[in-house]
């Protein structure tokens, strides 16, 4: 085999030793990821909403029935996810079928940690607790206290709540 | 410290310190910024790049005999983006906190210059042995510098050290905050260059 032969047959070796090697990996570790995935959304879903027994999504990743274990409808949950600092503020919001937020939290958060970040604490979460889709922020004649240093994260974070309710507000009838 | 000829002990003692890929080459720095907001995010990503480091400079050993000098570049990037899809997966199923942590610093580890660095370097023209020692003696060098910065940045912003409370409260009331921020890292960098000049740290 010359060498400009060899060159070719060479790196159309190493790719497929490759891709081998990896459609191995793949298919052992697929199933783990999707688990560990739909463990994260299960466990988030029921810490938002633990009246619910079974969530059923309606909109993918963005909207799940609350239901009870007769199957009532107890509540909704919706993933909101407003632009802040460093990409999306992702918080997914429990409403009951009044339309107020019985449970909030505050997911993979990618903001500047120390400031942005904090939102990932429990005092700034437990302020939305019990308002409706007129949530703001203090400056905005509000009541949420936005994190200091952090304006930009808390407002996508309150703003990004309330355009979620709205949006999604049609889905609260039992 | 005279070694001028290269011995086994030294493939794997030298990068630790005297050639530090980081602080004496100033080589990979761009994860070593990024990533070292936290100590253990530090840690963290250093495990990941010192397991690409480690295998790719074994299989770029291993087969360097086969690969031409004309087509070796693309070999080396595909054995070192084997390894780092690899982790990536393995991160995602059994480590899937560490991984958000990470992020997309994880499929980055592709272009550190470090380990395409060493792959062209030294495991292309040495055994696999011997290059398993110099991507492991890398793999710390590159761990220890993370790591103390990492430490370093997190202790001045935050006041803790791999989450453990250090300082007093008054400290942790008001932080250097900014240690956190870019140019907290190249700050602390710098210091540590230059503490490396003032010892003469790598003075062979």
């Amino acid at each position: 085999m010359n060498s400009r032969t060899w060159m070719v047959v060479s790196l159309l070796i190493t790719c497929l030793v490759a891709a081998f090697a990896l459609s191995q990996v793949y298919s052992v570790t697929k199933p783990k990821i999707e688990q560990q995935k739909a463990d994260a959304t299960r466990s988030a879903l029921s810490q938002a909403l633990p009246a619910a027994q079974t969530f059923k999504e309606v909109e993918q990743d963005s909207l799940w029935y609350g239901l009870d274990a007769a199957g009532a409808k107890v509540g909704i949950v919706v993933r909101s996810g407003a632009r802040g600092y460093g990409g999306p503020v992702p918080v997914l919001i429990a409403l009951d079928l009044t339309g107020r937020i019985s449970g909030i939290k505050v997911e993979d958060l990618k903001e500047t940690p120390g400031l942005g970040l904090k939102a990932r604490e429990d005092w700034f979460a437990r302020q939305f607790l019990g308002l409706d889709s007129t949530v703001s922020l203090k400056k905005e004649a509000g009541t949420i206290d936005a994190i200091s240093g952090a304006t930009i994260t808390s407002r996508a974070a309150a703003s990004g709540v309330a355009q979620t309710i709205r949006k999604y507000s049609e889905h609260l009838k039992p | 410290m005279t070694s001028k000829k290269p011995s086994r002990l030294g493939f794997l003692v030298n990068p630790i310190v005297r050639e530090n890929a980081v602080l004496i080459l100033m080589i990979g720095l761009c994860p070593v910024l990024a990533t070292s907001t936290s100590a253990r995010d530090a840690l963290g990503m250093s495990a990941a790049a010192s397991f690409v480091l480690i295998f790719s400079n074994v299989v770029v050993a291993l087969v360097r005999k086969f690969v031409q000098p004309t087509i070796r570049i693309p070999i080396f990037i595909i054995i070192i983006s084997t390894f780092v899809t690899i982790i990536d997966y393995v991160l995602q199923a059994y480590q899937p906190s560490l991984y958000q942590v990470l992020g997309v610093f994880v499929p980055l580890i592709v272009v550190n210059c470090i380990i395409l660095g060493r792959a062209e370097a030294f495991a292309y023209g040495h055994g696999v042995f011997d290059s398993f020692l110099d991507g492991l003696g890398n793999s710390l060098g590159f761990t220890l510098v993370l790591v103390v910065l990492g430490s370093l940045r997190e202790f001045f912003a935050v006041g803790t050290v791999f989450g453990y409370v250090v300082t007093p409260a008054w400290y942790r009331s008001a932080p250097m905050l900014f240690m956190i921020f870019p140019p907290g890292a190249f700050l602390l960098i710098g210091i540590l260059k230059a503490l490396v000049a003032k010892f003469k740290l790598d003075k062979r």
